[in-house]
């Protein structure tokens, strides 16, 4: 089954799976548990998981007959990069404007 | 972790001088980028740049004016995407102009990064923090 591939702030956009991960920040569970706090099917569930799992959010280990879940970095740095770019953006930027007034004055 | 950009710059010029270079459209494109922004509280406006695909944005930074204080503030929104509509940065811009000797302390502050983003990556950092505690009692438990 094809799983549509969503980027880290549409993952993150649905308060189920916002949900699903501040679960998970507390520790590992079973996709079985994790479902129980659910009022969804567990299909639904499923698709869920496949999202988050696919962009990084987490990880899914098979420990005997239970698949167990748990949250990964990955998912997140994509929101880091996003400050990352613009604050060294901005600092370029108020320097170019600097030299610009500068020659400006000198003119 | 860091969720607002601050930046802060001295200028010999005074703050009627930088003002200008930050509401006047030709004058911004000198140092910022091509836009169409006039001056005007709740005007809405665009900045047009290359496409930066590592942030999946389309270049387009779409604007709308919220404080204009005559050569002290400036205000407005930053917001960003793909360009399928929906904005993956979605964030607002300061200005502040100080006068500082016979210059300008110019202040930027950009915030908004998708606050409650940030809160579950907090959230996610304790857990693991909690989770590496749990394994070390239980590695020192087995000792």
């Amino acid at each position: 089954m094809a799983t549509q591939t969503f980027d880290a702030f549409q993952v993150i956009a649905d308060p189920s799976r916002r949900q699903m991960m501040m679960l998970l920040s507390r520790d590992s569970m079973t996709i079985n548990r994790l479902a129980e706090n659910f009022d969804m099917s567990r299909p639904a569930v499923s698709k869920h998981i496949k999202i988050m799992y696919n962009a990084g959010f987490i990880s899914i280990t098979d420990i005997g007959r239970e698949r167990y879940c748990t949250l990964k970095q990955d998912g997140f740095n994509e929101l880091q990069n996003f400050i990352d770019y613009f604050d060294k953006f901005w600092a370029s930027k108020l320097k170019k404007l600097e030299t610009i007034l500068n020659n400006k004055q000198n003119n | 972790m860091q969720t607002e950009i601050k930046n802060e710059w001295i200028y010999e010029q005074s703050p009627n001088e930088v003002w200008a270079y930050l509401t006047q459209a030709d004058l911004m494109a000198l140092w910022l980028m091509p836009n169409n922004f006039v001056p005007t509280l709740g005007q809405e406006f665009q900045f047009i740049t290359k496409p930066i695909p590592s942030l999946d944005l389309d270049g387009i930074f779409h604007c709308e004016i919220l404080e204009l204080v005559p050569f002290q503030k400036l205000v407005y929104t930053w917001k960003g995407g793909s360009g399928d509509g929906i904005f993956s940065l979605d964030t607002v811009v300061e200005w502040s102009l100080e006068k500082h000797g016979k210059g300008t302390k110019l202040l930027l502050k950009q915030w908004g990064f998708k606050e409650t983003n940030l809160a579950i990556f907090n959230a996610m950092t304790n857990g693991w923090n909690q989770n590496v505690l749990k394994m070390m009692n239980h590695l020192n438990e087995k000792k």
